[in-house]
């Protein structure tokens, strides 16, 4: 166990910053009972998974993030997108604090709660915010460990020995990322050995394994081919009673298709923010409607 | 208005869109004015020619539906280009129908041209008039997504209902003394009956105009909003 889990350190170094976020568990505890992260709660809406509230975000001297607001909705997927470089990405990583790693890079201005907790609060333990809101990026992170070993790593790191209580936990996060019939006869067989789009569902269910409250997505099908995706597509469907999912997403019919509200993002302001459905048939901004048409962008 | 497209090809293919819908509408109201002058003038020729150039506007319809269907496959369109697209393609069925209407009426003025003389056919001139003024504002509010234009047609219509009713009441009473035109003054309220229906064909247009123009829906309001008072009473 404890090569296992030096190995894995390696490895987490050898990834920076993005490791903190994959790898560090959550106490398992049903979402209902969380515990807060400091004593500092403040009141947001029962519907409300993460809140954003004037948020102005620096990396030095360059404002990339303006007066950001955002109520984002617990078991909902919402899409951030935008063209390249409008601050979509930053603000999803400021959502686990995974800008922290960055030299210069603060916010300046506004606050981000999780659950009614401002997350940059001077008390807030960073690794355990970060292990309840977990991470899946474009390019699938696989340990070049078994499948199994993969996904029960955040559990192990977290302290749980119970072999059976990590096994049930392994299948059922598996099962969830439906991957289970597709892995079940070769659980220690390297994750490596997987395909593209089995190695994306397979980050997917080690990000889910320790039951996070929030997951965000980086662009995670961009390197998948359209089965891979739809797969992963059809997976963030089912999860979202349990999970509140936040996927930055370049691909128009992704976030349509899958997402319950949208987030227009340009230059680094929320241009728009409502429904999907809303979103691509009347926008209410003319930007927003420019850039989806493929106007401009 | 939308600016130009980055996919220049997008462009093209939304105004062969446009360019279709607008020759169906041109062809459609040609086939109905032609209709009502064979109808006027007894001119059996004129209808015959109203018959024959159905088929291209049946044939508009399918090519506005090809290229809707090879729009919404190719460039998944959004927002407004996905609202023109629907309108569109319920628009160009719309229009098939009253080129329909239109042969209807062709049909019935070769009848009644082979018949005697029939005078009352003058009455039937102001309900052409007011469903054609329709029609032509429908299609007007579609193109310059006129919404307030495309509002007021259903009012407009109503006032073509009231026409229709009085003629039908008048040529009814006709009947009872036909003077042995029974059949012929038969034909001239089918004739009345399918200018009634191309009013109602302009208020769906408009109807799509204005889900173009603002992403409204407004079938079936009235009926929605009178629900809406019965259920707001019993409460």
């Amino acid at each position: 166990m404890i090569a296992f889990c030096d190995g894995i350190v390696t490895i987490g170094q050898s990834c920076g910053v993005m490791v903190h976020a994959m790898v560090i568990p959550a106490p398992l505890r049903p979402m209902t009972a969380m515990a807060p992260m400091t004593d500092s709660v403040i009141q947001t809406p029962a519907t409300t998974a993460v809140a954003v509230e004037d948020v102005d975000f620096c990396y030095g001297s360059s404002r990339v993030l303006k007066n950001v607001n955002l109520a984002i909705e617990a078991n909902k997927v919402t899409a951030f997108i935008g063209p390249s470089g409008c601050g979509k990405s930053t603000l999803l990583r400021c959502l686990n604090r995974m800008n922290d790693e960055i030299p210069g890079a603060r916010i300046t201005k506004g606050r981000i709660c999780l659950r009614g907790e401002d997350i940059y609060g001077l008390r807030v333990d960073v690794v355990k915010l970060r292990s309840e809101v977990g991470m899946v990026f474009q390019k699938s992170n696989v340990f070049p460990r078994s499948i199994f070993e993969n996904v029960a790593y955040g559990l192990q790191v977290r302290g749980e020995r119970n072999a059976a209580v990590i096994r049930q936990r392994v299948e059922e996060a598996l099962r969830q990322s439906a991957l289970w019939d597709e892995v079940k006869d070769r659980l220690h067989e390297s994750g490596l050995s997987l395909s593209g789009g089995q190695q994306q569902r397979l980050c997917i269910a080690r990000a889910i394994a320790v039951k996070p409250n929030v997951v965000l997505m980086d662009e995670p099908c961009s390197a998948l081919d359209p089965i891979a995706t739809l797969k992963v597509e059809e997976l963030l469907w089912e999860l979202r009673s349990s999970y509140t999912f936040i996927v930055v997403t370049h691909s128009m019919q992704q976030a349509s298709r899958i997402s319950d509200r949208t987030a227009f993002f340009y230059m680094g302001e929320v241009v728009e923010y409502d429904l999907t459905s809303k979103m691509f048939t009347n926008p209410r901004e003319k930007r927003t409607e420019e850039y989806i048409s493929g106007r401009f962008g | 208005m939308n600016g130009p497209h980055i996919f220049r090809d997008f462009d093209n293919a939304i105004r062969t869109l446009k360019d279709e819908v607008l020759l169906m509408a041109s062809l459609t109201r040609q086939n109905l004015e032609r209709a009502m002058r064979s109808l006027l003038d007894r001119d059996i020729e004129l209808s015959r020619v109203v018959i024959g150039d159905d088929s291209d506007v049946d044939d508009l319809e399918i090519r506005v539906d090809q290229t809707g269907m090879e729009i919404l496959v190719r460039h998944h369109p959004v927002a407004s280009d996905l609202r023109l697209v629907i309108s569109s393609m319920k628009i160009s069925t719309c229009l098939e129908r009253i080129s329909d209407h239109a042969v209807n009426i062709a049909k019935r003025s070769k009848k009644i041209c082979r018949g005697p003389e029939l005078p009352d056919v003058a009455l039937v001139e102001p309900l052409y008039v007011m469903a054609d003024n329709l029609l032509r504002d429908a299609m007007i509010s579609f193109t310059d997504q006129n919404v307030a234009l495309a509002e007021g047609l259903k009012a407009r219509d109503k006032e073509l209902d009231r026409l229709h009713k009085t003629l039908i009441a008048s040529l009814s009473e006709r009947l009872e003394h036909p003077e042995g035109k029974s059949e012929s003054l038969l034909h001239l309220i089918f004739v009345i009956r399918s200018l009634e229906r191309v009013g109602d064909l302009a208020v769906n247009i408009g109807e799509d105009a204005v889900f173009l123009g603002s992403a409204q829906d407004i079938r079936h309001a009235t009926k929605k909003a009178s629900k809406a008072s019965e259920s707001d009473g019993s409460e």
